[in-house]
């Protein structure tokens, strides 16, 4: 709720340096306090991808975690367990139909799909559909 | 196990000792510009205290929920070591203490991806970046001044309020502002040397501290105006905060209630000012409305 609000009202503050880092940054203390468990399902995703070969860790520009491949982005995932994958748009409607994943959060229109990882059972989904965004990316 | 303890408390206490450090330089070579503390201190340092954290817990596989447990745990010490080394108070560092939270997490975040991709001529260049901010920051000019007015309706002719405005005696209301709650010093009483211009006024805090002011503006039942011409050595004040003057206004509505509008003009020597200025004018509007509510009641009376 106050996520969407920040990102729809103060979205532009978005290109002032760090903003970004430093909302997720507070998006983290948050999750330590309320909801730690939501941390560790982050790791696991993070530390699932990390293993696949070629793919590299860096900041997202808009605060979060950014995977890459070969410096392609093949998705990012925010602290409040928002994921957003990188996907071509057959495969966005084929998964939103299937009720596995939701358009994107901002770019609804895009190939982007997004998916909120609440507890444990949503990371096996999140990092199989990672794992399709990273096929594309490998397959060129 | 040994080696990873040492790794951990490396982590906590070096980049205090750094920071501490870099701090005692940057005011032992600013010593004529009054003390001003530069939005660096609040942003870059931490950042970099971050930073060098996730050096030493590099090989310790932390979870994110350890990161962020440890940064905190890591600000409260450097809260903790401002208090004891650099003399701050503790109602300041209340204040100060998101800043130093968020950012000190952010530089561990960095500082973890920074680590992992063994980037070295990344590392160096973000760093250098930082120290070339933090050394541009610490050496270019700051001001800022700022007025906050505030005004209540009082149902009483301007006549009846006026001596109310000069001089009152003791608030006995509770009070209201949490920062006045926790410990902050609020407005108490306020006294005169006489009711003409020129004459000394003085404004006692509920901790004894007192604002000694100069009468500028004496203009019977329309404008007060004064300049605070010494204000007390609080740790909370010193440093951070000129007041410069305060005023009151009245203005007669015409059918024998008063708008009673109160001013005060002053000047940060802490920044960012986005920051401070928020704590800055929520602070002096509270100290506006427990002298103006006041006012009010001994008026309304």
């Amino acid at each position: 709720m106050m996520f969407k609000f920040i990102v729809k009202w103060l979205g532009s503050l978005k290109s002032v340096p760090m903003v970004a880092l430093v909302f997720d940054s507070c998006l983290k203390m948050h999750a330590a306090i309320v909801n730690p468990q939501l941390l560790d399902c982050i790791d696991e995703v993070e530390n699932e991808v990390c293993c696949w070969e070629g793919v590299t860790l860096s900041l997202h520009q808009y605060g979060g975690t950014q995977f890459n491949y070969k410096q392609k982005e093949i998705g990012h995932l925010h602290s409040n367990g928002i994921l957003d994958i990188r996907l071509d748009r057959e495969t966005k409607n084929l998964l939103v139909q299937e009720n596995k994943a939701k358009e994107h959060h901002v770019f609804k229109k895009s190939g982007w799909i997004s998916l909120y990882i609440v507890g444990k059972a949503d990371v096996e989904n999140a990092i199989a559909i990672l794992c399709l965004s990273y096929q594309n990316a490998v397959n060129g | 196990m040994k080696k990873e303890l040492q790794s951990k408390l490396v982590g906590f206490i070096l980049p205090n000792f750094i920071i501490l450090f870099i701090i005692g330089i940057n005011r032992a070579l600013h010593i004529d510009n009054e003390g001003i503390l530069v939005f660096s201190e609040f942003i870059i340092l931490p950042i970099l205290m971050g930073i060098i954290s996730s050096w030493f817990w590099r090989n310790l596989n932390l979870t994110s929920g350890q990161r962020v447990g440890y940064s905190m745990l890591n600000g409260a010490l450097a809260i903790l070591l401002s208090f004891v080394f650099l003399g701050e108070g503790m109602i300041c560092l209340i204040i100060v203490s998101p800043l130093i939270f968020a950012f000190v997490i952010t530089g561990v975040f960095i500082g973890k991806v920074m680590f992992k991709k063994q980037n070295t001529k990344l590392n160096v260049s973000l760093i250098s970046m930082l120290l070339l901010i933090f050394i541009t920051d610490a050496v270019s000019e700051h001001d800022h001044e700022n007025m906050v007015g505030d005004k209540i309706l009082i149902n009483a002719p301007v006549d009846k309020i006026w001596k109310h405005v000069v001089a009152f005696d003791k608030i006995k209301q509770g009070n209201q502002y949490w920062l006045f709650k926790i410990g902050m010093p609020s407005p108490m009483q306020t006294t005169v040397t006489g009711y003409h211009l020129g004459a000394g006024r003085k404004c006692i805090f509920s901790n004894g501290y007192v604002f000694d002011e100069k009468i500028v503006a004496f203009d019977v039942n329309h404008n007060l105006t004064f300049d605070i011409v010494n204000q007390p050595l609080d740790p909370e004040i010193m440093g951070h905060i000129d007041i410069k003057r305060g005023q009151f206004i009245l203005k007669d509505n015409g059918n024998g209630t008063t708008t009673l509008i109160g001013n005060s003009w002053y000047k940060l020597h802490v920044f960012p000012v986005w920051y401070y200025d928020i704590w800055a004018e929520s602070i002096t509007r509270n100290v506006h409305l427990r002298v103006m509510e006041h006012i009010k009641i001994l008026s309304e009376q």
